[in-house]
């Protein structure tokens, strides 16, 4: 995987949130402050222009590219949550990856959510939804899968987290201020991680 | 130093406004104020890069302290530190004060110059305010895990009180956090001794409390009914802060005031011979540098010493030392996390078992501190860190010990002391260190004891104690005036085979030669057959050689201590405080229940007349029924009359009660605090006119004793209580141990006061005086030279104030 396919594969996520940004924006409406569609699809609308404008030569400048764009141009938390993850892969990414190296950039965006957020599992955010992918990922290429068969469960993995996050109560960000109101409804932050996923098993996945 | 501020939050006009308010506070002193707020004008939300941009704008060098409001501003601002720099991270503080108020308090600050942390602290205190004033008048909501109560204790929360909060607190399944709302400290733990008294709470601070867990709400209210309570200080809260010092029921001439288990024990100056004329808190320097003297024409190996007299009594004896083994950490392997850690612990319980057999307040404190949270968490840490168990508690004690020096209240600071007490006791028992030793019977010489060898000494061994170092207000001189062995301290170092020592003034006379030697057992004669003789003539009449009688009262303030006056052999009661039947409860007593109390007092007395001061209230001991506002200086505050005036109904009702007692039996009636004229005309005519009621004003003001004509058509007595005297014209706090040099004694300014109160008053007007001097028998002569007719001293001083009067 180099810039170029990446490049695609982020592409492809903004053309997804883009598409469901009203989705998004009515699930962040029943629990938070319903700008998340709105949010997302403007950061992402600012990476694809960054993007266009100077095509990053590097996976690391590509992520670089992507999480500073992202921290300025979201405005709600999910710029920060993002941008963060974007920075660490940037750090953690290898000038060529493969189907584990990959694993461990995303790993590594991982982390850096979770130390941005201070969020844990079963928290109802976005974690519940990128964890399950990181781990399915790793397990996939553990196994000897190939990418297809690896994103292709990395995304139903976090299908199945954003499914789990209905009936939990929010213990972090806006939602968090509706308590017990907050059950019943998916979390929007792992809805779009399930997005970013369905985008990495139709392009990385298809690549491979 | 001007440190900038940064405002992150969602909405650019909110951030721009919320700079602007905070602006008009710096008072023209600019302070640097960046804005990062939404993405645009109109659209919500933060952006981590102009945020990194406007620390870098606000940061002059001084570095810059960052608000945010909620959410992403929180994310978004950690986001931006990662994009600075090293160098320029170091100089920003995100601090979580709530936006509005923090920033408020933030430029105030700011403004004048404060470093980054003091800008934060201030900026986290910001919301104080608004929780005092909620807090105050909702303080115990019941059901939220949160209250704010007033801290009613004279010395605020210090160990004892403090201990008995973390002792309670502990006991509930909850995690209790307290802060000072006052000092705008920071939350601390209530499970921990040492947290809770670097709150340096005093008297009148605002105490926030919160908790969470299964117990959460009982912790809160059993904390509110804790403070209500005084934190278990009842007695101290009950008695009368201004006449705390007073002497109190000893046997012989006692030097302070009998609650001297108590922690803050003050030196009482009056009662103090004036020859001894030492300082309260004795500068060792000086001492060591040259108090010994040789006495001329005593034997050559004589030398006279002096130091501040702590526990009274004359002892002579051969001199005796404390024989005990240094504490010296060895350097040993570490035995490993688990091994040293077991170590500690079984040194922590012995340590509690050999504390948990003194008796005292101040090792129930001990005993605290030995289960203190933070002290043990950080013993532990440092052992995970690979110190040995000795060299671990060593490095914890010493940090709290640290913490405490610092503060700025030297009654907290003090608290040091325990801290190193604990931590020996500890140390000796991990190193197996045995106790200290005496070698035989006689005078101890020692450079200072620690309470537990304080407490341990037995008396039958130990008929003296002479220190080197100390005060008579530390802990060791306190026990050993509680148990009755007679102590001198602060003494410098002594060499000697000998001692005789005073107790009494201070005097200590090493190798004494057999006159002074037969000199020191005379005196101890002659003060044994002094107080069997005052006490064998006790009931009778004082008079002097010119043969006037003077009558010697009791001061009183319980029915208790009016029985203790009549056994003593008081003429009368001279004054009654009647604090005792209003303090400490949750309503005014009833004109019938303080008929009933004024009566037992009289009957107590055996039908001798009793002096009735109407309540000396003020805002340091607030009557719960009556909130009081906080006052800066109670003492110069609404209290006594100026308190009744402002609460007629209640003063009404006290002076039906007094006129109703004064049908059955001799009762006089006088109001404190009187200032101007116009106080007693109006307290008179609310008392209304009284046949056969003796009308009296106590003379406490500068005001009132220079202007005592005025008064004289108004009173049939006035009654001077000499320790608010001294201490309103000596603008000296007779509680405080660095002032006893000026409230001791009788000072000239107040002897002229006296004076011109019983020129005013003449034949018909009597003049008593009820404060701690008149059981001085210096000055006794003094005061009927003045012209004082009656004096009134605590019930045991009564029978030696009665034989200074015949010796006039």
């Amino acid at each position: 995987m180099d810039a170029t396919a990446l490049t695609a594969w982020l592409r492809e996520f903004a053309r997804l949130v883009a598409e469901n940004k009203d989705e998004l924006t009515a699930l962040d409406s029943a629990i938070g402050d319903g700008d998340h569609g709105v949010n997302m699809d403007r950061g992402l609308t600012a990476v694809v222009a960054a993007l266009d404008a100077e095509p990053p030569e590097t996976p690391s400048a590509l992520f670089k590219k992507v999480g500073m764009t992202l921290i300025s141009k979201v405005g709600g938390a999910s710029g920060p949550l993002y941008g963060t993850a974007f920075l660490r892969m940037s750090a953690a990414a290898d000038a060529e990856l493969d189907g584990p190296g990959f694993a461990k950039v995303l790993r590594a965006g991982l982390d850096g959510v979770v130390a941005r957020g201070k969020a844990a599992p079963g928290d109802k955010t976005m974690i519940d939804a990128l964890a399950p992918a990181v781990d399915a990922l790793d397990a996939a290429f553990a196994s000897g899968a190939g990418l297809a068969d690896a994103f292709s469960a990395a995304s139903e993995a976090a299908a199945r987290g954003r499914e789990a996050t209905v009936p939990l109560v929010a213990r972090k960000g806006r939602a968090s201020y509706l308590g017990e109101r907050s059950a019943g409804h998916p979390d929007p932050g792992a809805t779009s991680v399930t997005l970013l996923m369905r985008a990495a098993a139709s392009t990385l996945g298809a690549a491979g | 130093m001007t440190v900038g501020l940064v405002v992150v939050c969602h909405s650019r006009p909110l951030g721009r406004a919320a700079a602007a308010l905070a602006s008009e506070m710096t008072q023209g002193r600019p302070v640097a104020i960046s804005v990062a707020a939404g993405l645009d004008e109109g659209t919500f939300g933060t952006d981590a890069v102009a945020i990194s941009e406007a620390m870098t704008a606000a940061d002059d060098g001084d570095g810059v302290v960052v608000l945010m409001d909620l959410g992403s501003a929180v994310l978004s601002a950690e986001t931006a530190l990662e994009l600075l720099d090293d160098e320029q991270r170091e100089r920003v503080v995100l601090c979580p004060a709530p936006l509005v108020e923090g920033l408020v308090a933030a430029a105030v600050t700011a403004g004048t110059g404060g470093s980054r942390e003091e800008v934060a602290a201030e900026a986290l205190s910001g919301l104080a305010g608004k929780e005092a004033h909620f807090g105050t008048s909702a303080p115990a909501e019941a059901g939220d895990g949160s209250a704010v109560v007033r801290v009613l204790n004279p010395h605020g929360l210090h160990a004892r009180p403090a201990a008995r909060l973390v002792t309670e607190m502990r006991s509930f399944d909850a995690v209790v956090e307290v802060r000072n709302v006052t000092t705008g400290s920071g939350w601390v733990p209530a499970s921990s001794l040492t947290r809770v008294t670097t709150l340096g709470a005093l008297a009148g601070h605002e105490l926030a409390v919160r908790a969470s867990g299964a117990q959460a709400r009982a912790a809160v209210e059993g904390f509110v009914r804790l403070a209500a309570d005084a934190f278990g200080e009842v007695t101290e809260v009950l008695a009368d802060p201004r006449e705390r010092y007073v002497n109190h029921p000893t046997t012989g001439p006692a030097l302070h005031r009998g609650a001297s288990t108590s922690h803050h024990y003050r030196v009482s100056g009056g009662s103090l011979p004036e020859a001894c004329g030492q300082a309260g808190i004795v500068d060792n320097s000086d001492v060591a540098g040259g108090s010994a003297k040789a006495t001329g024409g005593a034997g050559d190996t004589e030398r006279l010493l002096s130091g501040a007299p702590s526990s009274p009594g004359i002892a002579v004896g051969p001199a005796i030392r404390l024989h005990e083994q240094p504490l010296q950490i060895p350097d040993e392997p570490f035995q490993g996390t688990e091994a040293e850690q077991r170590r500690l612990d079984e040194a922590l319980t012995a340590a509690h078992r050999e504390i948990g057999q003194l008796s005292g307040d101040i090792f129930a404190a001990h005993v605290v501190l030995l289960e203190d949270a933070a002290l043990l968490d950080d013993a532990r840490a440092q052992i995970a860190q690979g110190l040995t168990a000795p060299r671990a508690w060593r490095a914890a004690t010493d940090r709290a010990a640290g913490e405490f020096d610092a503060l700025l209240d030297p009654y907290l600071r003090a608290r040091a002391e325990d801290v190193r007490a604990v931590s020996t006791q500890v140390l000796r028992a991990l190193l197996g260190v045995p106790p200290a030793t005496v070698d035989g019977d006689g005078i101890l010489l020692a450079d200072d004891l620690t309470p537990a060898q304080a407490a341990t000494l037995d008396p039958t061994r130990v008929a003296g104690v002479v220190l080197a170092k100390g005060s008579p207000t530390s802990h060791a001189a306190i026990l050993l005036r509680t148990r009755g062995i007679p102590a001198v301290v602060g003494a410098g170092p002594v060499e000697a085979k000998v001692i005789a020592l005073d107790g009494s003034t201070g005097e200590v006379v090493a190798d004494p030669a057999p006159e002074v030697l037969a000199d020191f057992h005379q005196r101890a004669e002659r003060q044994k057959a002094s107080r069997d003789n005052a006490r064998a003539n006790a009931a009778k009449p004082a008079v002097t050689t010119k043969g006037v009688t003077i009558h010697v009262g009791a001061n009183i303030g319980s029915v208790e201590e009016a029985r203790a006056a009549a056994e003593n052999g008081a003429d009368l009661a001279g004054l009654v405080r009647t604090e005792f039947l209003f303090l400490g409860r949750d309503e005014a007593p009833s004109e019938d229940e303080q008929v009933a109390v004024y009566r037992a007092i009289a009957d107590a007395l055996g039908g001798r007349p009793i002096i009735l001061r109407t309540l000396d209230a003020g805002s340091d001991k607030p009557l719960p029924y009556l909130p009081a506002p906080q006052e800066a200086n109670p003492f110069l505050g609404v209290r006594g009359i100026r308190h009744s005036l402002a609460h007629r109904e209640m003063f009404a009702e006290q002076l039906r009660a007094i006129v109703r007692v004064a049908r059955e039996t001799p009762v006089s009636v006088m109001f404190p605090m009187i200032t101007k004229v116009e106080e007693l005309i109006e307290a008179r005519r609310l008392l209304g006119d009284v046949p056969g009621l003796r009308v009296g004003m106590m003379v406490e003001v500068p005001a009132a004793a220079l202007r005592a004509s005025d008064f004289t058509p108004y009173v049939d007595f006035f009654s001077i209580g000499t320790n608010d005297l001294t201490q309103y014209t000596l603008a000296a706090e007779r509680g405080n141990a660095d002032l006893l040099a000026l409230s001791s004694g009788l000072d000239p300014a107040v002897e002229l006061l006296i004076q011109n109160v019983c020129r005013a008053a003449g034949e018909k007007t009597k003049v008593a005086v009820c404060g701690e001097l008149a059981a001085d028998e210096a000055v006794v002569p003094r005061l009927l030279a003045a012209g004082v007719q009656e004096l009134s001293v605590a019930p045991a001083l009564v029978p030696l104030t009665k034989q200074a009067v015949r010796a006039t």
